[in-house]
């Protein structure tokens, strides 16, 4: 059974602005040393799924770059890849119109390679998956299309694919962000939300993406294509990931706002986390630049710092300051009697002397000078900041606040 | 009258299409590659594109993506030599596959099946219903 992985990464993430100024959203940094496309790569590899197309259009560059450097060890004279393909306007003279036409424009490398299944995944979700039980429950239900699903509260609907399913799992109907939602009938609180992962027949997939781009749509999986499908009559299937003996949904994220990106990094912090990164059965791949290890530091006359309940890569130094629940990448430097709370710091990041910051992202080699306050309800006049709904402020890469 | 685009890059083969569907009736229009074709399409709107796949220029699977991608309604025939054409994914845009031949027969049927389903259903006479 020969699958090929499609991750789709084209899209613009404009509601993480500015953190996808320079960079499409699956290359925004996470968790310290983490792009958020390492999620999704590294589940691929722990499901030996090792034939994958990384779909890009939009800001690329980043994206790119950083799986040349990371994710350069799967080995092509076994037939395995991870291969970036750029948007080349092959069909015709457009971009791609939508995540479906994404695929369809990519036909040709569909025919070179001519998989039994695809799976299709995007570049920006945080979770823990094995896609092989997934696979199998596609094979043994002799489906056209599996859907992933996983249960939300009923808030979500309109960011999110709704499914109705019946007793086998088959999908009676699939609405694409509802304001009114079909609910699970056991319990009206929750809908069962796509997770944007499918696994297609190839054949049937082709020829809906034909269809589809010969009919006047936005050319989108959700949007168009699924429920297409399913008033079709074609076999699609959802496959739910939960935990079958609880029905506790598993950990999924869509980080597409600034505040579920903020709040997936707190996910990933205190005694027993949400979302655990340091789980040994499960090691997160990534690429990482040399950097010396972490230095913590107290001033000349032994004046100590407080840290607690943090993660703080390679290359950072804390000089006698207080750091509480926050995430710094490498080389940050926070200099003597900072005070830095629920704070994501990346890369290169400089806190000068005494500033105080509390629930802010400071891209990378953004710096804030000695005893500045930065924190939303000490934000008068936003300048160059941003400022989430959620209360997050938000410093742009290589921005100075004087 | 409907029109045909013919588009091949063989003139012997353009110019039996031409006589044989004008004597059914057609109007006939003729392309020598995908390229040419793609052009004529720019301003005339054929009811049906009957398109050979190798060609100089601009081969035939490259002409029917640009006109599924601009000509959403224009129905097209994939009219080749090979066969094995049948399988690759990027043909499947096509509404029609015939295998060439010198008995025209097959590719006269496949244009009237598609002037068919392209055609709007009639609508129901009301005065035949009251009837």
């Amino acid at each position: 059974m020969k699958v090929l992985t499609l991750i789709l990464a084209g899209g613009r993430g404009e509601r993480l602005y500015p953190l996808t100024r320079d960079r499409a959203k699956p290359a925004v940094p996470f968790g310290g040393i983490y792009r958020i496309i390492d999620f999704t790569l590294t589940n691929c590899l722990h499901s030996g799924m090792k034939q994958i197309l990384i779909l890009t259009q939009y800001r690329s560059f980043s994206l790119e770059k950083h799986i040349q450097l990371g994710w350069n060890i799967l080995c092509t004279k076994l037939g395995e890849f991870v291969h970036v393909v750029s948007a080349q306007q092959r069909v015709d003279e457009l971009w791609y119109q939508g995540t479906a036409d994404a695929v369809y424009q990519n036909l040709y490398i569909l025919q070179q390679i001519r998989p039994d299944l695809v799976l299709i995944l995007s570049g920006d979700h945080l979770y823990k998956m094995d896609y092989r039980p997934m696979i199998a429950f596609h094979l043994e239900h002799g489906a056209d299309l599996t859907v992933a699903a996983l249960p939300q509260p009923k808030e979500l609907s309109t960011q999110l694919g709704v499914l109705e399913i019946d007793e086998n799992c088959r999908v009676l109907s699939f609405q694409e962000k509802p304001q009114q939602p079909k609910c699970m009938p056991d319990d009206p609180d929750s809908i069962l939300a796509s997770m944007g992962i499918y696994v297609f027949d190839t054949r049937k997939m082709v020829r809906r993406l034909v269809e589809d781009a010969k009919s006047d749509s936005q050319h989108d999986f959700g949007r168009d294509v699924i429920p297409r499908m399913v008033a079709s009559g074609d076999r699609v299937y959802s496959y739910v990931f939960w935990d079958p003996q609880t029905r506790t949904p598993k950990y999924w994220r869509d980080v597409g706002t600034i505040d579920s990106f903020f709040d997936a990094h707190m996910d990933l912090l205190g005694q027993n986390p949400v979302f655990d990164i340091s789980d040994p059965s499960w090691p997160i791949l990534t690429y990482e630049a040399p950097a010396p290890p972490a230095r913590i530091l107290p001033i000349g006359d032994g004046v100590r710092g407080k840290i607690s309940d943090s993660i703080i890569s390679n290359g950072c130094t804390v000089q006698a300051s207080l750091l509480v629940r926050s995430v710094l990448s490498p080389n940050v430097v926070i200099e003597e009697g900072a005070e830095v709370e629920e704070c994501i710091l990346m890369e290169g990041v400089r806190i000068g002397k005494g500033a105080k910051l509390k629930r802010v992202i400071m891209d990378k080699r953004a710096s804030v000078l000695a005893n500045r306050v930065l924190r939303c309800d000490e934000v008068s006049d936003k300048g160059f900041l941003t400022l989430s709904k959620g209360g997050v402020v938000v410093v742009p890469a290589d921005s100075v606040v004087e | 009258m409907p029109t045909v685009l013919i588009v091949d890059d063989d003139r012997g083969l353009r110019e039996l299409y031409k006589s044989e569907l004008s004597l059914e009736g057609y109007e006939v229009m003729a392309a020598a590659t995908g390229k040419e074709a793609v052009e004529i399409l720019k301003d005339s709107r054929p009811d049906v594109i009957v398109m050979d796949i190798r060609m100089p220029e601009m081969d035939g699977i490259e002409a029917l993506g640009k006109v599924v991608a601009r000509h959403k309604n224009i129905p097209v025939i994939i009219n080749t030599a090979y066969p094995s054409y049948q399988e690759d994914f990027r043909a499947w845009a096509a509404d029609e596959y015939v295998v060439k031949s010198s008995d025209l027969t097959e590719l006269k049927a496949a244009i009237k099946r598609v002037l068919e389903r392209s055609r709007p259903k009639a609508q129901p006479d009301p005065k035949a219903q009251e009837s």
